[in-house]
């Protein structure tokens, strides 16, 4: 190489290359003409060119005017051409020109006639794979890829055809039409066809050396001194190609004989590169001066003959290569449109079975030739996509789909003939079978080859998502990873991990109950005294995810204890030793606030404050508020004193709702403390620390029961604190907990407290709003009130009841008889309900008294005596009212409707038949009869309407209507069925 | 009663007292609720119970001039909901009468 400018004086392998590729004896290249702009022994005859107006010169730059059919080579008929190219070299020596003229028609010509086309057929026929691949170096391969590579150019010829060569072109197929005309000189025509062949292949070699030498002389440009006007035409061999104007008739009308004034030189056989430039001049010759150029062109040839003298064999075979194949584009300029249109389907014939596929493929039907060249495979008919690049080099950058494809079509190629060669001289019959079976084969082929192609498109896709995605391949470090696993732990830690995790934990115990695993441990993890994490549900699965949650545990478990070792390390005194003078403890940039702080101290005391962050109603600001109430009511009392003497008590506003709900709130902290250490219980052989645990209940629960203020007297307020806490429906909820954590004696002063306060409960006191068939938002309120309070408060009292003695039934129902206006209270739910557990419950009492059993429940006579007297005054009370204790004539009442109509009449009435069949109960015969009576109406109603269904009603609903009366009835030892209407 | 005796520290202490209790949500884009608060957390996400929700449309009237926007009211009632904390503006008891 001399990129330096360093020559190379390798004569020898120069020689030896020339003489390889064909060529012609050195001192004909010396003839080739070179333009040495910018080159030292350039003449400078370049800037004398006239480069102005240029703008206006549309013949050299524009695209105007018609270039006429000469230069369309993208539908040019044929035979037009063929006869072209004979003529046109045999009018070459009257213009002068016979010697220079590598002309496209010419070569179009001889490459039809010559040997070479039957190879320039089989290549376009040629439809193995490797047709597509690069090829090695050397004359042949490379006309080949030039042959495969050419088809680029049949859709812009104009711009491909270079300079001179058009120039001649045109100029010869103007000639050729006089020919044609004239239709002389046959023989002559084919003797200068052959010569001119000859001549073609000496351009051909010549041409590649001009393009070495040209090669050279960029390459030593800038160390040349004669800077020409335009410089680039030089420069880049394809730029000039790029700006090569259109050529138009101006040039076929103008033969330039004077171009090539040495016209007997081989130099005139130029590669295409110099005659692009070759071209220009020529245009810039016409607009100046013929000796101009004569003149350039000169001295341009003695710059070229001392160039060759320097040039040596420096260029790689690459560039060798590059050259010849941009040489041979041109021949296929005129070529391809022959092949394409005609030739293509007649060279197929070198491999008939594809040709036969093609057709095949098309349709069944055979000979359709236009349809056939329509189903080429894409390397074929769209060349110019696979054959974009110029070189053959490029050839392997192919999509490799295409080579595919080929390879494909070559199989099935094969196969066909096969199919074709094994039913020769069968009948029509049978070769119509053999075809369909092709064609089955053809089908099946296909589908195989596209499926094979989409698994490899699948394959490739994801490959390409999964090398997408390694681009984040180890951005994280372990470390990164830990830290973050750190932070997300750190919200996971808390203080009381099973109440934090209480639903899960509950829920797991649960399933795990059900399912029969006794595993009665937490799942929880715990870190030594404080703190830990909840586990959830466990894991029913083995397998990745269990591991993972173990490795999660461990490191959980590792990186609190280094927290933990840490923390000791920094509190130790240790790290103290050696330090002089203050040391801080803790500098503000290291110890940033903390988000997440947990109050060690209220721990231990309750589960929900140490997890809720709104749990600042703490055990500190409760006693810190008894002490200001103390006081209050210290201050309170002292009033008080003066005004009521003689009272003992402490009268006090009644409890606001916040206070309750301050209270309440507080109570369930105590109540879900409590319930949390019932689950901690230790084992009683630890006689210990069973005993502390104990202790620690009673306290808690004493506290509980304490701030239920049960024991507040009566007087306190109005209504009575305790009523206030259980106003809310989670203060009514709050009694069933409470409820099993109290023993019975705590359990009864309850029940009596709420029987004394009975009128003052808000679902006694709202009870008549109830009366309403609207449906506002009171109603429904107080309806889930009323419901809470029968399911939770109820429900808690009744396990009391149920146990209570004679003498305490007596005495409860004592206050309500003298409290409450019994009217009220049987006109309520709540009311109809506790009466009919005192009820039930006397009656339970009555029998063991008549059986004899539970003798130690057994009532005193004074007690049934008592009760006797209690319940006549209680009959007395409800006789003038009996109907109205149905929800359903009351509603009836004041919808002035029959109380049937009234909806889901028979649910309402339930509770109120069940309480007057256990008072009929304890009805003595006068009074039974007086309850008939009283009730007769409705019970007729019901019955006449359950038998009948008069109301329209669901047979549900009248078996439950019946079922309501049946209970009073059957109380009385009657039953529906005796009733006859 | 001050906040001390009442035990009240910070403002989630408030919207505990209302647990299992009916209160007034107001939130962003004209909403209201009204619903029984079940649970809340320290981004105000709540779930309620017996929801009503109460949606303001604004309606700008051709012509009309301005601030004479009629204003449609649309509800709709839910069993369960839960509500994202960041669209709570405010949480409150009802008012009681």
């Amino acid at each position: 190489m001399s990129f330096f400018g360093f020559e190379q004086n390798n004569d020898l392998e120069n020689e030896k290359r020339r003489f390889l590729e064909g060529g012609l004896s050195g001192a004909k290249q010396e003839d080739v003409a070179v333009y040495t702009w910018g080159e030292e022994n350039y003449d400078g005859l370049g800037d004398a060119l006239l480069e102005g107006g240029d703008e206006l010169n549309d013949e050299t730059f524009g695209a105007t005017g018609d270039i006429g059919k000469d230069f369309d080579f993208s539908g040019t008929a044929l035979p037009e051409h063929e006869k072209a190219a004979p003529s046109q070299s045999a009018h070459l020596p009257q213009t002068g020109q016979s010697q220079q003229q590598p002309s496209q028609p010419s070569q179009k010509a001889s490459h039809l006639e010559s040997p070479h086309s039957s190879q320039l057929d089989a290549i376009w026929g040629n439809k193995s794979p490797f047709s597509v691949l690069p090829r090695s170096n050397g004359s042949s391969r490379a006309v080949d890829q030039l042959a495969t590579q050419s088809p680029k150019y049949t859709h812009k010829p104009a711009s491909l055809n270079l300079g001179p060569d058009l120039h001649k072109g045109v100029h010869t197929l103007e000639e050729i039409e006089k020919e044609m005309l004239a239709a002389a000189a046959a023989q002559h025509r084919l003797q200068q066809q052959q010569q001119q062949q000859q001549q073609q292949q000496q351009a051909d070699e010549h041409s590649l050396q001009r393009e070495l030498q040209q090669l050279q002389l960029q390459e030593q440009m800038l160390h040349q001194q004669h800077q020409p006007a335009s410089p680039n035409l030089l420069q880049s061999p394809t730029r000039a190609h790029a700006q090569r104007p259109p050529v138009g008739i101006q040039h076929t009308a103008t033969p330039p004989p004077r171009m090539h004034p040495h016209s007997q030189s081989p130099r005139f056989h130029q590669q295409q590169q110099q005659h692009q430039i070759h071209l220009l001049q020529m245009q810039q010759q016409q607009q100046q001066q013929q000796r101009q150029l004569l003149e350039l062109q000169e001295q341009r040839e003695r710059q070229q003959r001392q160039q060759l003298l320097q040039l040596q064999e420096q260029l790689k075979l690459e560039e060798l290569e590059r050259q010849q194949q941009q040489h041979r584009l041109q021949q296929q300029q005129l070529q391809e449109q022959q092949y394409i249109q005609n030739h293509l389907i007649h060279q197929r014939g070198i491999s008939p079975a594809l040709s036969d596929l093609h057709h095949r493929g098309l349709s069944p039907a055979m000979g359709e030739r236009a349809r056939r060249v329509g189903r080429q495979s894409p390397a074929v008919m769209t060349p110019q996509v696979p054959l974009d690049v110029p070189f053959a080099q490029n050839m392997q950058y192919l999509p490799q789909n295409i080579q595919m494809q080929q390879r494909l079509l070559a199989e099935m190629a094969q196969a066909e003939f096969l199919s074709t060669m094994q039913g020769p001289g069968h009948s029509e019959r049978d070769a119509r079978e053999a075809r369909e079976l092709q064609e089955m084969l053809r089908v099946e082929a296909m589908r195989k080859i596209m499926e094979a192609e989409r698994m490899e498109e699948k394959r490739k896709r994801k490959l390409d998502k999964i090398a997408h995605m390694s681009r984040y391949n180890d951005l994280m470090t372990q470390s990164d990873k830990d830290f973050i696993t750190r932070i997300q732990v750190s919200q996971l830690v808390t203080q009381d991990p099973y109440a934090d995790d209480f639903y899960a934990q509950v829920y797991g115990a649960i399933l795990r109950s059900r399912m029969g695993i006794a595993t009665s441990e937490d799942r929880v993890l715990r870190f030594g005294s404080g703190g830990g994490v909840g586990l959830g549900l466990g894991q029913k699965v083995p397998g990745r995810r269990q591991s993972a949650m173990q490795r999660m545990e461990a490191q959980v478990e590792r990186i609190v204890n280094n927290a933990r070792l840490r923390e000791k390390e920094k509190t130790s005194l240790n790290n103290l030793q050696g330090a002089l003078g203050r040391t801080s403890g803790r500098s503000y940039k290291a110890a940033p606030r903390q988000l997440l702080q947990v109050d060690t101290s209220n721990a231990s005391t309750s589960p929900t404050t140490s997890h809720v962050t709104a749990a600042h109603i703490s055990k500190a600001d409760s006693t810190k508020q008894e002490g200001e109430g103390a006081a209050r009511e210290a201050a309170k009392m002292g009033r008080e004193a003066l005004a009521v003497a003689t009272e003992g008590l402490v009268r006090r506003e009644p409890l606001t709702h916040r206070e309750t709900l301050v209270k309440l709130e507080h109570l369930y902290d105590l109540v879900l403390d409590v319930e949390q250490r019932r689950r901690d219980q230790p084992p009683p052989e630890e006689v210990e620390e069973f005993e502390q645990w104990t202790t620690e209940c009673n306290a808690i629960i004493d506290q509980i029961f304490d701030e239920l203020m049960v024991s507040e007297p009566l007087e306190t307020s109005k209504p009575h604190p305790f009523v206030s806490l259980i106003t809310p429906i989670k203060g009514k909820k709050l009694l069933p907990r409470v409820a099993r954590i109290f023993e019975l004696q705590r359990m009864q002063v309850l029940l009596t407290l709420i029987v004394a306060c009975f009128l003052q409960l808000d679902v006694v006191t709202q009870a008549p709003l109830l009366d309403t068939l609207e449906e506002t938002r009171e109603v429904k309120e107080l309806e889930a009130q009323t419901q809470a309070f029968q399911n939770s408060v109820v429900q808690s009292i009744l396990p009391v009841i149920a146990k209570a003695q004679m003498r305490l039934v007596v005495g409860l129902f004592g206050i309500l008889l003298d409290e409450c206006t019994i009217q009220t209270l049987v006109m309520t739910r709540p009311g109809i309900a506790l009466l009919t557990l005192f009820f039930s419950r006397v009656e339970v009492l009555r029998h063991n008294v008549a059986t004899g059993s539970e003798v130690e429940e057994l009532p005193t006579p004074e007690e049934m005596q008592r009760w006797h007297m209690m319940y006549n005054l209680l009959f007395d009370m409800l006789r003038p009212h009996l109907q109205l204790l149905f929800p359903s004539v009351r509603l009836a009442l004041q919808a002035n409707t029959t109380f049937v109509n009234i909806p889901n009449a028979d649910v309402m009435d339930q509770p109120v038949w069940q309480f007057l069949a256990t008072l009929a109960v304890h009805a003595n015969e006068e009074q039974q009869q007086a309850l008939v009576t009283g009730l007769r109406e409705i019970v007729l109603e019901n019955v006449a309407t359950a038998t009948k269904g008069w109301g329209n009603d669901s047979e549900e609903r009248r078996r439950l209507r019946l079922a309501n009366v049946n209970i009073f009835l059957h109380a009385l030892g009657l039953d529906s069925s005796q009733i006859t209407l | 009663m001050d906040a001390s005796s009442s035990g009240i520290q910070e403002p989630f202490d408030l919207i505990r007292l209302s647990l299992s209790e009916r209160v007034f949500v107001k939130l962003r884009g004209d909403r209201e609720l009204t619903g029984v608060l079940h649970a809340y957390d320290g981004h105000m996400n709540l779930i309620l119970s017996d929801v009503e929700e109460t949606i303001m449309i604004v309606d700008q009237v051709e012509g009309a001039p301005e601030g004479h926007a009629t204003v449609n009211v649309a509800k709709r009632k839910m069993e369960m909901l839960f509500v994202r904390g960041d669209g709570v503006i405010l949480v409150s008891p009802p008012s009681r009468t």
